[in-house]
């Protein structure tokens, strides 16, 4: 111990610096691996935290969409709350009035988007349905419906692929 | 080279210093966790949807027209799967490994009709999403990667 305190002093009796390279070196891959994440091919969708997607074996690519969650017969789009479904069922048929009113509000501020950048006319609407892998037929009929109605007829279901 | 000569006693009076990154680490300090909060390690894919055919949401007893329309219904109990030209066949989804059943019944239904690329999977009200989902993954795997979802009667 003695004699290894002794080497990391130098000769004029002055304590060796702590050497960072290697440490840099390791938080330089890191943050390379950090920044190649977020540099991938497509479209990143995060999960919305409650939803439990299920698996699959697909590989597709997720598009830039909007994004409809659905859990516990709630329903968000775009990260905020619209509507809870009672039971999942309702009186106006499969259509869910409040989800798609903010789907057509949505369309229109993207068709406007699209205008103003000049490719209105290559705009098709785009939609990832978040699912939890326990809700019901009945819940995520109505929000294709809904969301077919609204004119987001590229319907896309996010899972959870094959790593 | 006088110069340096002149200057060489002042050269080895000086203590060798190393690069200061210290800055630079206080960056990747606070860089690093953050990018790790917001870094997706989920990898998250899609499977596209296609509408069913026009007016098969209505009349899905009618097989009478042209083309296949392969069906495979989830039922509590049973998967069947039916379409034209096809014998009706039920899977008992309380034996042993049912998706396996079902993926060799849609691969010889896929062997006996190469050019059909579709299957409507219908599901009762209360199938869960993730029956649905393991479905359109042994279509897939059997070869039909065209799936649309309707609700049964």
């Amino acid at each position: 111990m003695a004699r290894r305190r002794r080497k990391n002093r130098r000769k004029d009796g002055t304590t060796a610096p702590l050497r960072l390279t290697s440490m840099m070196d390791i938080l330089t891959v890191l943050l390379l691996f950090l920044l190649k994440s977020f540099v991938v091919e497509g479209e990143v969708i995060t999960p919305v935290p409650g939803v439990d997607l299920p698996e699959s074996s697909s590989d597709a690519a997720p598009q830039a969409s909007v994004v409809v969650a659905i859990f516990d017969n709630t329903v968000m789009l775009d990260g905020q709350m619209v509507t809870r479904l009672e039971n999942g069922s309702s009186d106006d048929g499969l259509l869910i009035a409040p989800l798609a009113d903010r789907l057509n509000q949505t369309r229109a501020k993207e068709l406007e988007i699209a205008q103003l950048r000049g490719e209105d006319v290559d705009y098709s609407p785009k939609i990832a349905i978040q699912g939890d892998r326990d809700i019901s037929f009945e819940v995520l009929e109505r929000v294709m419906y809904t969301c077919n109605q609204s004119g987001f007829g590229d319907i896309a279901l996010a899972v959870i692929g094959a790593s | 080279m006088n110069a340096r000569h002149s200057l060489g006693r002042s050269f080895r009076g000086l203590v060798e210093n190393d690069l200061d990154i210290m800055p630079l680490m206080n960056l990747f300090v606070a860089l690093i966790p953050m990018l790790l909060i917001s870094a997706v390690f989920l990898n998250v894919t899609v499977i596209e949807m296609n509408a069913p055919p026009e007016g098969m949401a209505d009349d899905q007893e009618q097989k009478a027209v042209e083309p296949l329309h392969l069906a495979v219904t989830i039922r509590e109990d049973f998967f069947v799967i039916e379409g034209n030209k096809l014998d009706k066949s039920v899977i008992d989804r309380r034996d042993d490994d049912p998706e396996s059943a079902l993926a060799a019944a849609l691969a010889a239904v896929v062997a006996a009709h190469p050019g059909n690329r579709d299957v409507m999977i219908i599901s009762e009200a209360r199938t869960r999403y993730d029956e649905i989902i393991t479905v359109m993954d042994v279509s897939r795997a059997a070869g039909l990667p065209s799936a649309s979802l309707l609700g049964a009667e």
